[in-house]
């Protein structure tokens, strides 16, 4: 087993998933399957292979630098339950973290 | 014959010549859906409620009710890629891919149901429950696009938009019994797509035919500046044509892949379409693709969970979607929304992702994996300098009954090995349907190199000449 | 026991707004006055299925910084997403250069503590978007213990040019010379602003110090300096305090701490960083800057203030510190450029500018775009004082009168009753007075009455005449010496 409880535990904390006991168990199993079927990488010589980013010799377009404003700013504030006034509102960082 | 049984291409006629109005399709449809929809559970929203507002009247599908699959934004209605993290989202904006079949004067009938976040290959693993597979409902639809695949299969509509990411729209296609097509990765635009693995996803179509297709797929391959992956040069030409032929060409099969096991109608139908291409002139050829054959389930999974796990930290209730007014501080807000919000099959992916590209382990898994990734393309790019096309299975097996689904994870993502090696490479992909083993549809694959989209769908017409339309599945009824 | 010594070793980033008009990855506008959430849109808010698209005007501006920063540009670079959970990030993730910037090994020089020139190492800028700003306040407004914070999503997604130092810095002072220097190229560059007070230039400084004895500390980051003050206390404040943990024989933590200004002490975070590799961006392939492109971006380089400076002492004979002054803002050297250009001597211009254009935009809290009086006028100016067709004093009076008024030359000239080509009033009692004070022999036999013929008065009168030469009139000189002695 390549990794313990606690160890997917604090990854899953990371990922700001806080897991009840069985679903933990399942996660420890799950991650620990998966890595292991990862482990074929390393029959492959993979030195001198350059890492893939895009099917194809593809740019970046790039955007002129010319102002459009969204026509419904309203819309995405009203999709919160965080909006007070003008702002988001949110609870203050105020555990360790 | 009803309204809602007629294909696209019949229903773009029927309209234009006036032999029946758009008012009158669409009750056909809304009949239907009535009729079958609480055996099959193929919606999330539905939005037929109201007689619609064709979007363009001049357009080329004007009067055509079709259905989403729930991860394309569309401007007001809820989209919830199947999560309960999204709650009832109503995006501000459409879908470029919506947008244009809208502007096409497509009429939306609702919003699919799927695998949460497209994150699955049966449809069951969603916030709103199992989609059930309308040939037989005790089976399941495949995913993740199960919704779209069912909607299009039980005459909902005549055509669909699903997304695949490692299979989610061929996959589905076949286990209901149409065509389901998964155009070169830049081909369609992403934008208003919810990500799952942003590097592999594309949007495309089901449909009843391989012609009908052809038809959204003049609409859906437009150029779009907002999405930057998206290529500007190719102008494909989806133009239907009846004098194309194969003769000549080479369809190859991939050598490492018989040695692994199918299900009886699955090999019998390759000896069918091999026959048939025989019989039309192409010349059967075999290509070894070893790498892809050993690596490829690895690779895809490693590199749809880092991206996917990215994609998913927007999600933490501020801003859209389901929240928590109450928590004392923001961690445990965030911690909140993810932990209820997420499916379980979604949390694993997450938590794998997040281990894969730790600074400890990121070399050996996720940076091996775009390593992997180029040898792959490579691959596939060598083969198709001695083929045109691979023929292929979709999976090994028929569509599995609902709660039947092997415990192990490992085992499931394995039977994705005829589909998401498309998606590594970028290349198109067309589900096409072969005959009925019994009253299950049995259908296969053929891919090409990648831009070859158009000749893929060509060959998809020839195919369909000889192995036969699929006929509206009975819905339970 | 010889006495320990430590040898600070420090490397700075610094985030600078670039200066565009829309946002790095949307179009949303970067105008900074908005009201609050007003120019968000799906892309800098992250919502579901929105993709970023790269700004053309971004990559130019970090371009720009990076060539001002003697940097070279990279051909390829990419984006990758650097992700941690908090409010300000829309995504969870920032997307940024990282590893593969836009531009790469630069450098710019600074003085070390014997007066030398030494150069500090620039590791590179890459291009990046900024986080929602946040104000965290109670409500009875105090900000300490506040139970909620506001976030304000105008600035998520605001183009920054993070540069990266090598550590190559040895003092605080290094290091606030280093950040000033830049400062002022990359606004010479035109590639940002860079206006701390608006918070368009952040600074983190990496401290650790070296001890004699071959101890090393570990290195500490600390983070949140707003002002070219708080960079040196901080780094002032990090070098003693490590240097105390190392006397006494303990051991400098890797860590992260943050500057509390009002304080003026840091203090460790409480925030775990992260340290997770980055993933490629998917939705952007890499950035390509072909040579086309970069020659085009060099061509637009302007002269930087170093060499600018250089220029005014060899080529035009100005003193160093007042070549320095001009040079400091860009604006005021072009200004300072075309009074010379219209005809100007420089020397005398340069004192100009240095005494009464900057007293006078000193007064006002004015920059030098928008002060009234045009360099041509003033070259006018000075070029009138300079041929004594003004005096300094009435030179000044007229300058005045013109930044008062927003009056022309010939205006204010009329409007002081300062006759056209004449010298009188002030001036001419200016030159009456240095006349007699040169002359005290002669003051001195007028006074006693000697002077019955007026021969002695004459003479001053032909002295005045000649100082002036010959612009005022016999009669007012004749008047104005009459009352000097009285």
């Amino acid at each position: 087993m390549k990794l313990d409880e606690h160890e997917v535990n604090e990854i899953a904390l990371e990922s700001r998933l806080v897991l009840t006991e069985q679903e933990l168990a399942g996660a420890v199993r799950y991650i620990n399957n998966f890595l292991d079927m990862l482990d074929r990488f390393k029959e492959l010589d993979l030195k001198d292979v350059e890492p893939f980013s895009f099917a194809e010799a593809l740019e970046c377009p790039l955007r002129p630098d010319t102002v459009i404003s969204f026509p419904a700013t309203q819309a995405i504030l009203d999709e919160s339950e965080h909006v007070d006034g003008p702002y988001f509102k949110v609870p203050r960082i105020v555990e360790a973290e | 014959m009803e309204l809602y049984e007629l294909n696209l291409n019949d229903v773009i006629e029927g309209l234009k010549a006036k032999r029946f109005s758009p008012s009158e399709l669409y009750a056909s449809c809304k009949q239907r859906i009535d009729t079958c929809e609480p055996n099959i559970h193929a919606f999330i929203t539905r939005t037929d409620d109201t007689q619609p507002q064709t979007g363009n009247d001049g357009g080329i599908f004007a009067g055509v009710p079709t259905v989403l699959k729930d991860n394309l934004c569309t401007k007001g209605i809820r989209t919830t890629a199947a999560s309960r993290i999204l709650g009832d989202w109503k995006p501000p904006y459409d879908a470029t891919a919506w947008k244009y079949l809208r502007e096409a004067g497509a009429v939306l009938m609702g919003k699919v149901n799927m695998d949460e976040f497209a994150m699955g290959s049966t449809c069951g693993n969603s916030a709103f429950g199992p989609t059930h597979n309308p040939h037989d409902i005790s089976r399941v639809p495949g995913g993740s696009s199960g919704g779209s695949a069912a909607a299009v299969s039980a005459g909902y509509v005549p055509f669909s938009l699903g997304s695949d990411t490692g299979g989610s729209i061929r996959q589905p296609a076949s286990f209901c019994g149409v065509y389901g097509f998964k155009p070169t990765y830049g081909m369609v635009s992403r934008y208003g797509l919810i990500s799952y693995g942003s590097s592999l996803d594309q949007i495309g179509p089901f449909a009843r035919t391989v012609r009908d297709l052809q038809l959204v797929m003049s609409v859906l391959a437009q150029y779009d500046p907002m999405d930057s992956s998206c290529f500007r040069e190719k102008n494909p030409d989806f133009t239907h044509r009846e004098d194309v032929s194969l003769k000549g060409k080479r369809v190859a099969l991939v050598k490492e892949f018989q040695d692994f096991t199918l299900d009886a109608p699955i090999a019998e139908a390759m000896t069918r379409t091999r026959k048939v291409l025989e019989d039309e002139g192409a010349i059967i050829a075999e290509v070894s693709l070893p790498v892809v054959a050993r690596y490829a389930v690895a690779c895809y999974y490693a590199l749809a969970m880092s991206e996917a796990h990215t994609n998913l930290e927007r999600y933490d209730g501020v801003r859209y979607g389901y929240t928590v007014t109450d928590a004392a501080g923001v961690k445990e807000m965030f911690e909140r929304v993810r932990s209820y919000g997420f499916g379980s099959e979604v949390k694993s992916r997450i938590i794998a992702g997040t281990c894969l590209t730790e600074p400890s382990r990121c070399d050996e898994y996720y940076v091996a994996a775009t390593k992997v990734r180029t040898l792959i393309a490579q691959e596939f790019a060598r083969a198709f300098g001695e083929t045109d096309y691979i023929l292929q299975p979709v999976t090994p097996s028929l569509p599995h009954r609902i709660g039947e689904e092997d415990e192990d994870e490992m085992k499931v993502y394995e039977t994705d090995l005829y589909t998401l090696p498309v998606n590594l490479a970028g290349l198109p992909g067309l589900s096409f349907f072969t005959g009925y083993a019994g009253n299950l549809p049995v259908g296969l694959q053929l891919i090409g190199p990648r831009w070859s989209d158009s000749g893929l769908l060509d060959a998809g017409v020839i195919l369909e000449r000889h192995l036969g339309s699929p006929k509206i599945a009975n819905g339970g009824i | 026991m010889s006495e320990l010594t430590f040898t600070p070793v420090i490397g700075i980033e610094i985030h600078i707004r670039l200066k565009t008009d829309t946002k790095i990855f949307c179009s949303c506008s970067t105008n900074p006055e908005s009201p609050a959430n007003t120019n968000i849109c799906p892309v800098c808010m992250g919502l579901p299925g929105s993709l970023p698209r790269l700004n053309h005007n971004v990559v130019e501006k970090g371009m720009l910084a990076g060539l001002a920063l003697n940097c070279s540009v990279q051909p390829k670079s990419l984006f990758f997403r650097k992700s941690y959970f908090y409010p300000d990030l829309p995504k969870g993730h920032q997307i940024s250069q990282c590893d593969l910037p836009v531009v790469a090994d630069g450098y710019i020089e600074v003085h070390d503590a014997d007066g030398n020139l030494k150069k500090i190492r620039v590791n590179h800028l890459h291009l990046e978007e900024d986080a929602a700003s946040m104000h965290h306040s109670a409500s009875d407004g105090r900000l300490e213990g506040a139970a909620t914070s506001y976030v304000d999503y105008n600035r998520a997604g605001m183009p920054l040019g993070e540069i990266v130092s090598e550590p190559d810095i040895s003092s605080a002072q290094e290091a606030v010379e280093y950040a000033m220097n830049l400062q002022r190229r990359v606004r010479y560059a035109g590639a940002s602003d860079a206006d701390l007070d608006k918070g368009m230039m952040r600074f983190d400084a990496n401290v650790s110090l070296k001890c004699s004895d071959g101890r090393w500390g570990r290195k500490v980051e600390v983070k949140n300096m707003n002002s070219f003050r708080a960079l040196e206390r901080a780094i002032e404040f990090e070098i003693k305090r490590q240097k105390k943990i190392l006397l006494s024989g303990g051991e400098v933590l890797q860590e992260t701490r943050h500057w509390n200004d009002a304080k003026g002490v840091t203090s460790a975070s409480r925030v775990k960083e992260f340290y997770r590799k980055f993933i490629v961006e998917p939705d952007l392939p890499p950035l390509i800057v072909n040579q086309e492109w970069i020659d085009r971006v060099t061509a637009m380089m302007p002269e930087m203030p170093d060499v600018r400076a250089n220029r005014y002492v060899n080529d035009m004979g100005l003193p160093r510190d007042v070549a320095e002054v001009i040079t400091d803002d860009k604006n005021l050297a072009d200004y300072f450029e075309s009074c010379v250009k219209a005809g100007a001597n420089p020397v005398r211009a340069a004192h100009w500018v240095r005494t009464e254009v900057l007293r006078v935009l000193n007064e006002r809290g004015q920059k030098i775009d928008a002060f009234t009086v045009k360099p041509e006028v003033l070259a006018g100016l000075v070029s009138r004082v300079d041929d004594r067709k003004l005096s300094t004093t009435q030179g000044k009076e007229v300058f005045d009168y013109m930044c008062a008024n927003g009056a022309g030359l010939e205006d204010a000239v009329k409007a002081l009753g300062i006759t056209e080509g004449g010298v009188a009033g002030n001036a001419l009692n200016d030159i009456i007075a240095a006349v007699i004070a040169a002359n005290p022999d002669v003051l001195e036999e007028i006074k006693s009455g000697k002077d019955k013929k007026g021969k002695k008065l004459k003479f001053l009168q032909g002295l005045v005449m000649k100082e002036t030469k010959g612009q005022a009139k016999p009669q007012e000189v004749a008047e104005a010496i009459a009352k000097a002695l009285e």
